[in-house]
């Protein structure tokens, strides 16, 4: 920390000696006036000070970023190395235990007779037949096969603990055995030892163990950390100093030094404008990695996934469970996101629209000032805040008022709880969509109706509203988009029972619940239920840019219409 | 503009001949405010039926604020506000009895840019007889809108494409089927606020020979700022000057005989 | 004209109707808007409501003797000593010094439930800061249990007071069991006896409508599971009927249980428990849960409290509410504003629970952000508003970042997740990665409204610039930027306060743990875990306890301030600066 703070230090310290350098010589190679030089003296001292701090700064930016990881990863490779014989007398006698190799067999056949339950579960939901038998069928081998690989898991626990003890009680043996611990934790506990081990060396928060193996790693830590650190801290040192002495005998009066610093300007704009083409890259290249990772764990079998009916990626009971089999049928998700969205669309499109409307064309300047705050501020209320209300107020009240009509089965968690306070969410968005595209509606129509004896509202109706038309279909699909996307409302007032239902006071799920419950609380990485997360970010991705492009382009033909 | 006026401007010069034709619109000591801002004083005149009247006069000197009277268009501006008296047929416009509605199905406004609905042709012409439930049949909107595209003289030419969409016209296409959508609710007067100003030499001259021929039948008012074209088609002329009515009478006596300096310096083209 | 009369007539004979329908049509528009406004006010009425309780807490003050052969079990006064003491024992002598009736462990258990262990470290920090007060007393100040506070503010139980009719005498009885006995003949017990009567039809009426509807409902069920189950359910409902109407129909003493109301004695300064009742009305058994001050056989001035609610249906039992309601007369629990809402970061137990690590959370992520998505954004606006060559790329550009608006903000914290944290190894649930995701996801804001700030100034700036002999860096950074900046820093503000409110894609990353312990406000703070405003409220709303519920609204009122705040500055800097061209 204090090196690479000297470091920081050091560097800012040279960089504003580049710029004074910069100055003095350009002032001197102008033999002191300044109207012989290109640029401006002060452009000199950029162009210097540019090359001595922006390359060093980079390199120190990247070790910052992934100096880190870059040490963790070569320190606990040496370590894995050095656990090799471990390893593979490991390996050996895995190999060679009978009882762990019959787990094994067994596993493989429970997987192949799940594999043909699944199949067969298919085939129920596409013809009609008893799904949910093999549902239950599914549950049941699934529970049975991670009782198996819990089984396997205390065999090989046994047989690594008999290996471990064998390494001996010196500093090379106790290498191996950390480097041994760490080869054999999935990728959540290897997080967790990193994090151990770092705190430990480092003094980076507090340890939640202190073992042998944690301490031989912190100690392997260290020599990896300390070179990344100097030599950091040295090549950027070294990097300015060679950048000032190179850019230094650049400095002459007719040197172009204003253009080569704008130049760099412009680079770092166009940089920053870069960024947003990469985001999208980012989106799009991490959802299809891990989505294809998904496809690949539950065999390419993405037809089921899509119009599978059955979804429960956490069919397993058990605590220990280690990976799942689950069902990846994601229409009930869909279903439930579409009944939620038709539900809040149900109640934004009308009352956003009438409200917009009503604005546009007859409100008093009073009221617009009053009722316009109004709905910016139901616009800017955090969605959180709309699911604690869809909670807490909406769910009872309409569970209150389902009972009274007779309806006993009624939830608090329902679609239409969420619905309706989505729908409210979204009233702001329609109405001041569609309160720009009616404003952009020209007045001669307007003129041209009530000319022809036409009232306010039947000029709203038959002119201005067929006028408006491609624009307010392109602010609803807007808003569709942003219902589907919409997540902590139908997280914390939908529910998440997968129910495939058209009844909204039932309790239904969506997409993004989904996403949420995978991804939140305790989760392997690589496990299939993980993955599907992904797979579904992956489905809402292109279903709202599906909507968003469609909707962006007839508002901008809207637009060009009367222009 | 450099103004050579007196300053205390004489009323309003009538010419003798003025009355000869049977009065359609009748006004009196018109004014007209925008917020504080006067737009149109005291103007009074007599406008006759089955005739072309035209408005001239310089750029914001109050024509087409005039004109927006007659069919009280506005109303739908917030800050104008209309004094004085204004009758069709001796009945008072600004009423409080008037509505409107009623009152706009028999005063025609056609603008200045051509301003068809998103609709088809035959939708655009058919708006008013629908909005005021004046068929009762198909057979009997049909008849309105064909007689009216008549009217308008663009029948031949769209004859075959009524379901287009009216914008789809060239801009003279365009105005005219506009006049036939004022024209298919039968209005007593029809007022046209530069119509022209956006169509070529060739459109321009159709439409002014629509104007003569609607002459037979409706009591016409138009605003031009073209002296040639109030001379082609009008049979009175009011010459309009800082809001105020400063001459009016028959277009010939007009043209070749103004009463007021203004008036002669304006359509001998000193000013404006 | 022709026919103009006859056109006149239909305009008229229409126009009544066509003037209804304009009426509708209005009354239409301005209902949208009520409702629009109304459900603006409901949300905010019910969440001040709802929050109230929030703001205020009781606390118990307890003079702690700090006894040092607890306080310091090595006898040597020195730190280490001293924090192996037990001092949450020091707090549970003072208390019990209180109530000295309370003597078995069940009924310890129940006493020292009324605050929360955790308090006893903050009195040894006191202790370990003042090593002097061994052997002193001292008065300490703590908040006590949800439930009794709950309690307290009358929020989850009903309770009633009752004057006694006429004097009792008290009998000694079984074990510390007494008789109470109306001295008069009067029934001075009557009046509960009602209640519990019209309690006991009340019960009975439910269980015959329900095993009346759910034996219609299985009957006319197809699916057999759900027929069994349902009548199943009918068959209990049937017991129940009978369970009821046998105990109705019972002529022995009214036994009080936790499924019944609870009834208390109030004599002689102390608080007797009613555990049965004759059915006559005249006498009653019972036992002292608070002792009384005098011994005497008679008690003249007495009083009935029934806690209505069961204690079945409550989370705090009868001798917790007599203990803390006790604790309340003798002055010792005062309530008071609720400073630990404001101080503390989150905890398991909602008296001592607060919002100020989930607001150095907050902070630190929008530091984060505001560094990234400004220059970037900014930076981005400038380039393609002012340098960009108008070409398909810059096309693209535009399409890329008018979609990224729209794009769900979970797919933002998806993207975190798979790139910053699994890929790039970043830390999860820190300030650092929440920061970085919604950086991203305001960006687009930023640069949209930053595009229109720039578009703004008109080009005769830019040419006059220009004129002079100025570059086009020169010309857009010294002249068209400071005319822009208002506008752009009223984007930004804006789009800070949307990340602000931001809590899914901040699920993904993992900065919904449960956080004790607020991080720092330093550069370190950045990478350890941490949670945020809006998450704080996800965690809460889910939490069971129901004290979590106001303390949620709160935090959400907490929150709201804030965002007016954001906005305010936003509007202010808007009319400060808003220039026309
Ligand atoms: N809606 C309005 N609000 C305020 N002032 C207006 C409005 N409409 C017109 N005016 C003002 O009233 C005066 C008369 O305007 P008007 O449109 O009648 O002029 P005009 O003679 O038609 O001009 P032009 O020949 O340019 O069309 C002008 O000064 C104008 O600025
Ligand atoms: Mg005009």
């Amino acid at each position: 920390m204090q090196s690479s703070l000297f470091a920081v230090l050091a560097l800012l310290v040279l960089t504003a000696v580049g710029f004074l350098i910069g100055r003095r010589r350009a002032v001197a190679a102008g033999s002191g006036r300044a109207s012989r030089l290109h640029s401006l003296p002060n452009y000199y001292g950029y162009y210097l000070a540019l090359w001595t701090g922006l390359p060093a700064f980079v390199l120190l930016a990247l070790y910052g970023l992934f100096g880190a990881s870059l040490v963790n990863t070569l320190a606990l490779g040496e370590l894995e190395r050095e656990a090799a014989p471990l390893i593979r007398e490991y390996e050996a006698q895995l190999a060679r235990d009978d009882q762990y190799q019959a787990l094994a067999e067994e596993t493989q056949q429970i997987e192949a007779e799940a594999l043909s339950a699944r199949n067969e579960m298919f085939r129920a939901e596409r013809e009609g037949g008893d799904a949910e038998r093999y549902l239950r069928a599914l549950g049941a081998l699934t529970a049975q096969r991670n009782e198996i690989a819990a089984e396997r898991q205390v065999r090989r626990d046994q047989v690594a603990s008999s290996v471990a003890a064998r390494a001996p009680r010196t500093i090379p043996g106790v290498r191996a055995r950390a480097g041994f611990e760490y080869w054999r934790a999935p990728s959540e506990r290897r997080e967790l030892f990193i994090a151990d081990a770092r705190a430990l060396a480092f003094n980076e928060g507090l340890a939640s163990r202190n073992t042998e193996e944690i301490r031989a790693a912190a100690l392997a830590l260290r020599p990896w950390e300390d070179l990344f650190r100097w030599s950091a801290a040295g090549v950027a040192l070294a990097l300015s100093v060679a950048g000032l002495a190179y850019a230094r005998t650049r400095i002459r009066a007719s040197f172009r030094a204003r253009d080569r610093v704008e130049g760099v300007v412009g680079l770092a704009l166009m940089m920053t404008s870069a960024i947003a083409i990469l985001t999208t890259l980012g989106i799009v290249f991490s959802l299809l990695f891990e989505s294809i990772r998904f496809f690949a764990s539950i065999d390419w079998r993405i037809h089921e996934f899509l119009f599978g009916l059955h979804w429960s990626p956490q069919i397993a009971i058990r605590a220990d469970q280690v990976g799942q089999s689950g069902a990846f049928g994601a229409v009930p998700l869909f279903a439930g996101t579409a009944l939620i969205t038709l539900i809040a669309m149900l109640v934004a499109a009308p009352i956003g629209l009438m409200a917009a409307i009503y604005l546009s064309e007859y409100a008093s300047p009073r009221l617009r000032a009053w009722a316009k705050p109004a709905l910016e501020i139901l616009a800017g209320v955090p969605t959180v805040v709309y699911g604690f209300f869809a909670l807490l107020t909406v769910g009872p009240f309409l569970r209150q008022f389902a009972m009274m009509l007779g309806y006993e089965d009624a939830v608090t968690q329902s679609a239409l709880s969420a619905g309706l306070v989505m729908g409210v969410m979204i009233i702001p968005f329609v109405s001041s969509l569609s309160d720009d595209v009616i404003n952009a509606v020209p007045q001669t129509l307007r003129d041209g109706s009530y000319a022809m004896g036409a009232t306010k509202s039947e000029t709203v109706r038959h002119v201005v509203f067929p006028a408006a038309l491609p624009g307010i279909v392109g602010a609803l699909l807007l808003a569709v988009s942003r219902a589907v996307g919409e997540t902590m409302i139908v997280v914390m007032a939908a529910g998440q029972g997968a129910n495939l239902t058209a009844n909204p006071l039932e309790s239904v799920t969506t997409i993004t619940v989904q996403i949420v419950m995978l991804l939140t609380g305790d989760q392997e990485f690589d496990s299939p239920k993980t993955l599907s997360a992904f797979a579904l970010g992956l489905v809402l991705f292109v279903m709202t840019l599906i909507l968003n492009i469609i909707a962006l382009r007839v508002v901008q033909r809207f637009r060009e219409r009367y222009e | 503009m450099t103004l050579d006026f007196p300053i205390d401007n004489p009323p309003t010069r009538y010419h003798p001949l003025t009355t000869q034709l049977p009065i359609k619109v009748a006004t009196e000591d018109v004014s007209v405010r925008y917020g504080g801002k006067l737009a149109l004083e005291d103007v009074t005149l007599e406008i006759p039926d089955r005739a072309v009247t035209a408005c001239i006069g310089p750029s914001g000197c109050g024509k087409s604020t005039f004109l927006r009277c007659v069919n009280r268009m506005n109303d739908t501006i917030d800050t104008a506000r209309v004094s004085g008296s204004i009758r069709i047929d001796s009945e008072e416009v600004n009423g409080r009895d008037v509505d409107p509605v009623v009152l706009r199905a028999r005063v025609g406004m056609v603008f200045q840019k051509p301003n068809p609905f998103p609709k088809s042709i035959y939708e655009n012409v058919a708006y008013g007889p629908r909005i005021h439930g004046l068929a009762e049949t198909k057979a009997e909107l049909d008849h309105i809108v064909e007689t009216s595209l008549i009217k308008a003289g663009l029948w031949a030419e769209v004859a075959d494409r009524l379901h287009h969409p009216g914008t789809s016209l060239s801009g003279g296409q365009q105005q005219r089927l506009v006049i036939a959508r004022a024209i298919a609710v039968n209005p007593e007067v029809i007022l046209m606020d530069e119509p022209c100003s956006a169509l070529d030499p060739i459109a321009t001259a159709r439409i002014e020979e629509l104007i003569d021929e609607m002459r037979e039948n409706y009591s016409l008012i138009i605003v031009t700022h073209s002296m040639a074209q109030a001379a082609r088609v009008s049979q009175m002329t009011a010459f309009f000057h800082l809001g105020k009515l400063v001459e009016y009478g028959p277009t010939e006596e007009i043209f070749t005989n103004p009463l007021d300096q203004r008036t002669q310096d304006y359509i001998t083209g000193r000013f404006g | 004209m022709n026919n103009a009369p006859t056109i006149r007539d239909a305009v008229q004979a229409r126009l009544a109707k066509r003037h209804r329908a304009e009426m509708r049509f209005q009354f239409y528009g301005l209902a949208a808007i009520s409702a629009a406004v109304l459900f603006l006010a409901v949300l905010l009425g019910s969440i001040i409501i709802q929050s109230i309780p929030a703001f205020t807490a009781h606390r118990l003050v307890l003079d702690v003797e700090i006894r040092p052969e607890i306080a310091d079990p090595r006898g040597d006064g020195s730190e280490a000593s001293l924090r192996r003491g037990s001092y949450n024992t020091l707090i549970q002598n003072s208390l019990r010094d209180q109530f000295p009736e309370a003597g078995s462990v069940g009924e310890l258990r129940e006493l020292f439930g009324l605050y929360s262990a955790v308090n006893a470290a903050r009195l040894l920090n006191e202790v370990v800061n003042n090593p002097e007060v061994l052997g002193e007393t001292l008065p300490f100040s703590l908040p006590i249990s949800d439930d009794a506070d709950l309690y307290l503010k009358g929020l989850t139980t009903d309770e009633e007071f009752l004057p006694g009719a006429a004097p009792l005498t008290l009998e000694p009885g079984m074990d510390d069991a007494l008789t109470l006995r109306s001295q008069t003949g009067a029934p001075v017990f009557d009046v509960f006896l009602d209640l519990v009567q019209a309690r006991q039809d009340a019960a009975l009426d439910q269980a015959r409508i329900r095993a009346e509807r759910t034996a219609a409902r299985a009957a006319e069920e197809l699916d057999t599971d759900t027929r069994n189950s349902l009548e199943a359910e009918a068959q209990r409902a049937r017991d129940l009927v009978q369970a009821l109407q046998e105990a109705r129909s019972d002529t022995g003493p009214v036994r009080l249980n936790s499924q019944t109301a609870s009834l208390m004695l109030r004599a002689q300064g102390g608080v007797l428990r009613i555990n049965a009742l004759a059915r006559d009305g005249l006498s009653a058994e019972g036992t002292w849960l608070v002792g009384p001050d005098t011994a005497s056989q008679t008690a003249q001035d007495w009083s009935l409290w029934v806690i209505e609610t069961p204690s079945i249906a409550r989370r705090i039992t009868d001798r917790q509410i007599v203990w803390a309601r006790t604790l309340k007369e003798r002055g010792l629990i005062k309530n008071g504003l609720n400073t630990t809402l404001f101080t503390n970061a989150d905890s398991r137990e909602p008296e001592l629970a607060g919002v100020a690590g989930a607001l150095a959370g907050s902070i630190l992520t929008m530091v984060i952000t505001m560094l990234l998505a400004v220059p970037i954004g900014v930076g981005a606006a400038i380039y393609l508003e002012e340098f960009a060559p108008k070409n398909r790329l810059t096309d693209f550009i535009e399409v890329n970042i008018n979609n990224l608006a729209a794009v769900p903000s979970i797919v933002f914290g998806l993207l975190g997740l798979a790139v910053f944290i699994n890929l790039f190894g970043f830390p999860r649930s820190a300030p650092l990665v929440g920061g970085m995701v919604l950086a991203l996801m305001t960006l687009p804001t930023v640069i949209i409204s930053a595009r229109a700030a720039l578009k703004a100034v008109p080009p005769s700036i830019r040419e006059a610039a220009l004129g002079v002999g100025a570059s086009r860096t020169q010309a857009v950074f010294h002249h068209v930027l400071p005319l822009a900046m208002p506008g752009i820093l009223t984007g930004s503000i804006i789009g800070l306060a949307q990340a602000l409110g931001e809590t899914a894609p901040l699920l993904m990353i993992g900065m919904v743990a449960f956080i004790a312990d607020p991080p720092t406000l330093g550069l370190s703070g950045f990478t350890e875990p941490a949670t945020v405003m809006p998450v704080q409220i996800y965690i809460w709303s889910s939490s069971a306890e129901r004290a979590f519920e106001a303390r949620t609204a709160a935090a959400i009122l907490a929150l709201l301030t804030l965002l007016v705040s954001f906005n305010a500055v936003a509007i202010y800097l808007r009319r400060r600066f808003e220039r026309r061209w």
